[in-house]
């Protein structure tokens, strides 16, 4: 096990109560057996700064870990220090040297509270280098109409890649990516008006409330027609919409919804469709008047311009069910957390929802907790994830993502905006760690790519010093500093003792970028 | 996953592995989570032929027309609906259409096929395609066809990875049990998440020739060395699916692709859906323990200038009825192989020609299956009628008459040897229709 920093080693009480520890020893001997040392011995190793007197309390759980038997909690622990960086990882779309840098000055709460509050973070640099390369996404749906899809679609997939790679709200990007799968869309049925759903729904309100983001979703002309809402009427209620706001948006699937309630709701969002752009419009004539009844409750049915209120109030109903804050709780918890939370966690973070209106931030802030990341076990980078991540640690200069967005990303699986279904890319690792040798191809042309016109990695760094300086180099930005070992030494040998070439180099890194370690977060 | 679910999956493992552990094991891995509650359980595996086929699949995306493939010239009303874009009949002085049963023909361009129902090897089902959804969406019947199983929001494993999950492979720790010619992974081979019953082993591969990590020849074995120790600690079930990829490395750096010598004079076209193809067939003859390919064809969506003749449509036609002919008489024809061949599109089209000489979004196809297993050198149909509009739906549409999965589901059966018809196409109750022999 690599440190970080050896002066770090301070001799400080672990801070996990008894209680924590008796909860440990209750856990199953394989998740236990090599999480336990490895998480004091890491708790130990923390300077006091890094726990500031506020730090944020679980909510009101006792403490256990989200590791359930077979899950891979163990090999975290391998190769990182079971702190601070853990936080990082969870948090950004790939942790880098610079980032667990400036972790480790802020503390844990400093830096998560430096990634909540994201807008804060001045990250004009990045927008103005999209506003100057992809002038298309500011266009309103009436412009873009006019544009060549395929071209609209380009800037669409490319700014959502640069900005991951290059945002300094990192947070914000892996929030980003969790709310596209969550309301998602396939390209393919709603073409540039994605571009719209993008920007004014999901960017706009990734990080607010979530009863602002729903309630955007269902006001977004690309969601009207991904979903059907825009081929129904009074006298064919079409039930996708209905359906999918309901099983996939808010209550979920087991949520405690009938088909009764799926046919009620579609009736109550006939008129929700869009206009002749394709932008979201109410059309009275479309709908039905007449009274329904929704989760129990009587929507009174109304006409004219005030039968949209009767949608508002069923979105109403729907954020502030008690199944909705369970389903986002949980589906937020898998992803920042485990994949595996607990019946405890969950209840935490769904009573943080409604205790603050479905606050985003206040969500995160409970979840992101130091106990619960570090007992957290790992996750697999999903494809998107890995080649971002890659690329945040190459840190190349970049023209145009475009190989990658393109290319690279059908190899992986994982091309922005084409999955089909409205259930969002899978966060499960059974369905992506089939897939392993398109991400060593995909590591092998990342560490190659030398284009001015698209992306350019420069070895002259890792080529300024000794074989064992470079790959020190490499540990620092691939791996924080916390490369495992036996991988350290397997790549010490390859590297051999003479003066790198830009060709070995490059080896080196897509070795670095395809290593067991790098796949995990 | 536990280790226990790699292990070699031969038909002795096999027969060790009760039913009571695989319930157990299962549980563990969250399995409950990822199957739809309604997935029948998989039946023992006893009865399960030795000698099964290798199957196929070839999908024709965007809705092929299935009245341009195999027209039905003996109906009046088939040249009513189509002035400019019909199929001359046989004995028509230009462009005839091949006569296969004195009722239906061959486009000019399908020819390259005429050889394996001459043969009585391959059998075209007409009226083919989805009966329990009329969607006419390319996207959702893509979907309910790869999925076998229409309109569920819940299921997105495809038949073809159920059926590899629910039958021990043919050869006991092959590597590559199935190829997607893809760069990702087609909806139809996507098997249960952690394939908790068999691993399923299945790769999307675009280029058989050349599945390597990439870079420098000079240096690749020293850097997939490398990464081989690397990932002989990592956690399941990255390990396995690592070990499985770097064993595929090897098995096809040992397949003679660029080599690759044909049988009975059969020449692939170049086209890259020709050679995919071909390399399906060196692999089949490598004898690697390969039991599916699914291989696309794109870009049948055609609106307008269908050209079923000299344009587009002829063109596309051209290159698959050549490719998939070439691969019947190098691999099918002289039966030294138990190959299937199946090949199917998401819909059919419009019967009556649009303003723009093209055809719309329509129901009823073309399905065509090739094998000496297969009770070919016949046009299936069922209450086929004439295309006259009273007759078609919503009167516009070939009805479709057959479903896909009772074509299927027999040679999922009778010819891959699977019994758990109802995990691969569940909740269908299949209809036999003599599909094979």
């Amino acid at each position: 096990m690599s440190r970080s920093s050896s002066s770090t080693d301070a001799t400080e009480t672990p801070d996990a109560t008894p209680t924590a520890r008796r909860t440990f020893v209750a856990l199953g001997a394989l998740a236990a057996a090599s999480f336990i040392p490895r998480t004091a011995r890491a708790q130990q190793g923390r300077p006091r700064k890094s726990r500031p007197t506020d730090r944020v309390e679980p909510p009101n759980v006792p403490p256990q870990p989200g590791v359930a038997p077979g899950e891979n909690a163990a090999a975290f622990a391998e190769w990182d220090t079971g702190g601070l960086s853990r936080l990082v990882r969870r948090m950004t779309m790939g942790m880098t040297g610079a980032d667990l840098a400036q972790a480790n000055q802020m503390g844990w709460n400093g830096y998560l509270n430096y990634q909540l509050n994201y807008s804060r973070i001045d990250d004009s640099a990045v927008e103005n280098w999209i506003a100057a390369h992809y002038p298309y996404l500011v266009k309103p749906t009436a412009e873009l109409v006019l544009i060549n899809y395929d071209d609209v679609f380009d800037q669409l997939r490319g700014a959502s890649m640069y900005r991951a790679v290059f945002s300094k709200r990192q947070l914000f990007q892996r929030m980003v990516e969790f709310w596209t799968d969550h309301f998602n869309q396939d390209r393919n049925k709603v073409e540039s008006l994605l571009v719209n759903d993008q920007r004014d729904v999901i960017r706009k309100y990734a990080m607010t409330t979530f009863p602002q983001l729903l309630k955007a979703s269902a006001h977004s002309g690309s969601m009207m027609v991904y979903l059907d809402q825009n081929v129904s009427d009074a006298k064919a209620p079409n039930q996708n919409y209905a359906r999918e706001i309901m099983e996939l948006h808010t209550l979920g699937v087991d949520g405690g919804y009938t088909q009764n309630d799926v046919a009620e709701l579609s009736r109550v969002l006939t008129g929700w469709t869009v206009d002749h752009d394709g932008d979201f419009a109410y059309n009275p004539s479309l709908h039905d008047t007449k009274d329904k009844v929704v989760l129990g409750t009587t929507i009174k049915g109304q006409s004219g311009a005030a039968g949209q209120q009767e949608g508002e109030a069923v979105l109403d109903l729907l954020v502030n069910h008690p199944s909705t804050a369970r389903f986002i709780a949980t589906k937020m918890l898998k992803w920042m957390v485990t994949p595996t939370p607990t019946v405890a966690q969950i209840s935490g973070i769904a009573a943080v929802y409604r205790a603050t209106g479905g606050d985003i931030k206040a969500m995160l802030r409970a979840m992101l907790n130091e106990q619960w990341v570090s007992q957290a076990p790992m996750k697999l980078k999903r494809p998107f994830h890995y080649a971002v991540s890659a690329l945040r640690s190459l840190n190349p200069s970049v023209t145009s993502t475009k190989p990658v967005d393109e290319g690279l990303m059908q190899l992986l699986g994982h091309e922005a905006y084409v999955w089909d279904t409205p259930d969002g890319y899978p966060d499960k690792i059974d369905y992506w760690a089939g897939s392993i040798l398109p991400r060593w191809q995909c590591a092998t042309t990342l560490s190659q790519f030398q284009s001015s016109a698209t992306i350019a990695v420069d070895t002259a760094p890792y080529r300024a010093g000794s074989p064992a300086a470079a790959v020190d180099l490499i540990d620092h930005n691939f791996f924080g500093g916390e490369m495992p070992v036996t991988f350290r030494t397997a790549l010490l040998s390859y590297a051999g003792t003479t003066t790198l070439t830009d060709a070995k180099v490059r080896e080196l890194l897509a070795l670095a970028i395809s290593s067991n370690a790098f796949h995990w977060y | 996953m536990s280790d226990e679910m790699h292990e070699g999956c031969g038909c002795e493992e096999y027969n060790a592995l009760s039913r009571r552990r695989f319930l157990q094991t299962s549980a563990t891995i969250t399995a409950a989570s990822m199957f739809p509650a309604w997935l029948p359980k998989i039946a023992l595996a006893n009865s399960y032929a030795s000698n099964r086929d290798i199957i196929v699949s070839i999908f024709l995306r965007g809705g092929a027309d299935g009245l341009v493939l195999v027209a039905p010239f003996g109906d009046p009303a088939y040249y009513a609906a189509r002035p400019t874009i019909a199929i001359p009949r046989p004995d028509a002085a230009t462009n005839p259409g091949v006569n296969l049963d004195g009722f239906f023909a061959f486009a000019p361009a399908m020819a390259g096929l005429a050889p394996a129902f001459a043969a009585k090897d391959l059998l075209v089902v007409h009226g083919a395609g989805i009966q329990t959804n009329d969607t006419r969406s390319h996207f959702d019947a893509q979907r309910f066809m790869e999925v076998g199983k229409p309109a569920d929001a819940t299921i997105f494993t495809g038949w073809l990875g159920r059926h590899l999950a629910s039958i021990p492979p043919a050869k006991p720790a092959a590597p590559l049990r199935a190829i997607g010619v893809a760069t990702g992974l087609q909806k139809t081979l996507v098997a249960p998440a952690g394939d908790p019953y068999y691993a399923t082993h299945t790769l999307p591969i675009s280029d058989p020739e050349h599945f390597t990590i990439g870079g420098s020849s000079a240096t690749i074995a020293a850097r997939t060395g490398l990464l081989q120790g690397n990932f002989a600690t990592a956690e399941e079930p990255l390990k396995s699916a690592a070990l499985d990829a770097i064993n595929t490395v090897d098995l096809l750096k040992a397949v003679n692709f660029n080599g690759y010598k044909t049988e009975n004079s059969a020449v692939y076209p170049t086209s890259m859906f020709g050679q995919a193809l071909r390399s399906v067939a060196a692999l089949i003859k490598a004898d690697v323990g390969l039991e599916a390919a699914q291989v696309d064809a794109d870009s049948w969506d055609m609106h307008a200038d269908t050209g079923p003749l000299n344009g587009s449509m002829a063109q596309l036609m051209r290159d698959l009825s050549t490719a998939v002919g070439a691969f019947y008489a190098d691999v099918i024809a002289l039966g030294k192989y138990n190959v299937t061949v199946i090949m199917m599109s998401e819909f059919g089209r419009s019967v009556r020609e649009n303003a723009s000489a093209g055809t719309d979004h329509g129901r009823g196809g073309a399905m065509f299956a090739i094998g000496k297993g297969i009770a070919g050198g016949r046009v299936l149909t069922k209450n086929w009628k004439t295309l006259d509009r009273a007759n078609l739906e919503d009167g516009q549409d070939v009805p479709v008459g057959i479903d896909y999965r009772d074509v299927l589901s027999e040679i999922v059966q009778k010819r891959l040897g699977n019994p758990n018809l109802d995990f691969v196409f569940p909740t269908w109750k299949p209809t036999t229709l003599g599909v094979t022999r």
